[in-house]
């Protein structure tokens, strides 16, 4: 196993708040590592730094082994396009179909032509199991079936890591395990994911390491069973404890 | 069995619905037809309308109604050409282009048009040499391309951050996020402000009758004072303008549908 992405002491400020007060964290190869704490823990701040749409005010950051800080735009680029995000609120690209909205990556970053691009891109749309809705329009879907498509979008540039910044927290109950389903069989295939959740389920079954962040700092790292049955800080404590009560 | 009682009973619903709606409008339509005969008889009586001499002048009407079009035309191409240009400086991250456009909004959206339109002609005309035909161009392009910059900031504004910062992290070059996400979304948002805009532009466009461009309402003036058919003459002028700004109108409902989505 190589260490993929790396941070060391990670600073960012957002005019006055401190968002990241120094996070160091080593993230291996076929790791999928689910990232816990309360809102304005600065868990999706940390995220973005690691594809730098977040400039960290200080700190490192590598990407397989690529120090960020002194990348060029094009090297940035190359490095954003093996990084997968997916976002909360999907951000798919609202005028193209979903089949276009997997494609444009592939052919805009990779130069691949528009119909090889959309052959391939229909491959990634089975594998999110909508096929069906590949001349459909943003607006026409569903919120499970959105974020589908960006996964779908996500994993079309073949990426190296999955980064998801709370992929089901702006969804309908009744469609969470759509996507969880999905992102699920993206982990038994061995991908390497940071997940950024608030679905303990998943974070129980699925994690192989569990980080916790508080206040703009990682807390404590362990491996799943250990955190849920003996969490070492207070504030994981209480943070389990609160999940566990709202039922 | 039940089902398609329903389903079938359902449509012609909805088809009497549409026939009754068609009923009205053709109501509505004489309604008004009446009101205006009733009105144009009640003028007829005090004002004798005559309507042969307007047919005679009918070659005017057309030459002014030709430099209007042509006028208009390349007014609006300019004038979108500048709005496309000063909106992309206005949203840039550069200072000094915002200020640019920002400055050329200023100016051209707080002076009268009809100033502009001197200022172009016997201003800038006579020192650059402009005819009549290029000054009023110029003036209307300038003075339309200051709203159209703004129809089209709000419009490269409405676009979603979250979908730029969607393909910043596919790993796209900020021209090719320009080009393929926020452009096509902008024009989209912006098509039917901009096609009011246009339609403001061919009307506008009747101002450079001051600086003696035979456009259409020099034309209809002059039909007028010569044959003392004044009111026959600006009714006539009217109708046309109302003609080429629908011809507008419709063009924009078109591609307003075809850029829908889906």
């Amino acid at each position: 196993m190589s260490t993929i992405v790396s941070l060391r002491n990670v600073r960012k400020e957002f005019k006055g708040f401190e968002a990241l007060k120094g996070v160091d964290l080593d993230v291996e190869s076929g790791e999928i590592l689910v990232v816990l704490g309360p809102s304005g823990a600065g868990k999706s701040t940390m995220l973005r730094t690691i594809n730098y749409l977040v400039k960290p005010d200080d700190g490192e950051v590598y990407f397989e082994g690529q120090r960020l800080s002194t990348a060029t735009l094009k090297e940035l680029r190359k490095v954003r396009s093996k990084i997968g995000f997916v976002f909360q609120h999907f951000n798919l690209f609202s005028h193209l179909n979903a089949l276009d909205n997997v494609a444009i990556g592939r052919v805009k970053v990779k130069g691949e032509s528009w119909e090889s691009a959309r052959k391939q891109a229909m491959k990634y749309l089975e594998k999110v199991g909508l096929t069906d809705k590949a001349y459909n329009y943003p607006a026409q879907l569903s919120g499970g079936q959105k974020q589908r498509v960006a996964i779908a979008r996500a994993l079309a540039m073949e990426p190296d890591v999955l980064l998801f910044d709370e992929p089901t927290s702006a969804l309908d109950p009744s469609l969470v395990g759509e996507v969880l389903k999905v992102m699920k069989s993206l982990a038994l295939e061995g991908r390497t994911m940071i997940v950024v959740t608030h679905e303990m389920g998943f974070a129980k079954s699925v994690a192989t390491r569990i980080v916790y962040m508080e206040n703009g700092q990682v807390v404590e790292e362990s491996s799943p069973q250990q955190f849920f049955t003996f969490p070492e800080s207070d504030g994981a404590r209480r943070f389990i404890n609160s999940i566990l009560e709202r039922v | 069995m039940r089902g398609e009682n329903i389903s079938l009973s359902r449509k012609q619903f909805k088809m009497n619905q549409n026939v009754k709606r068609i009923v009205r409008k053709i109501f509505t339509a004489a309604g008004i037809v009446l009101l205006a005969a009733i009105f144009y008889l009640a003028i007829a009586k005090v004002y004798p309308f005559n309507w042969g001499v307007v047919a005679r002048y009918k070659s005017m009407f057309l030459k002014g109604l030709l430099i209007t079009f042509q006028v208009s035309a390349v007014s609006i191409l300019i004038s979108f050409g500048l709005g496309l240009i000063f909106s992309i400086m206005k949203t840039s991250k550069i200072e000094f282009f915002k200020d640019i456009a920002s400055i050329y909004v200023w100016i051209f959206r707080n002076t009268p048009l009809l100033v502009v339109i001197l200022l172009t002609y016997y201003g800038v005309g006579t020192i650059f040499n402009l005819n009549r035909f290029w000054a009023a161009v110029l003036a209307l392009s300038l003075f339309e391309g200051a709203y159209m910059t703004e129809i089209i900031r709000s419009g490269i504004e409405a676009v979603d951050p979250g979908e730029i910062e969607a393909a910043h992290s596919l790993g796209m070059t900020n021209s090719q996020i320009f080009l393929s996400i926020v452009f096509p979304q902008a024009i989209r948002i912006s098509l039917p402000p901009l096609i009011g805009q246009m339609i403001s532009l061919v009307k506008d466009s009747s101002l450079a009758s001051v600086i003696a461009l035979g456009e259409l309402t020099m034309m209809g003036r002059q039909v007028g004072t010569s044959s003392f058919a004044t009111f026959e003459s600006y009714i006539v002028v009217a109708f046309i303008y109302i003609m080429l700004t629908s011809v507008l109108s419709i063009l924009g409902r078109y591609l307003e549908r075809r850029m829908s989505l889906a």
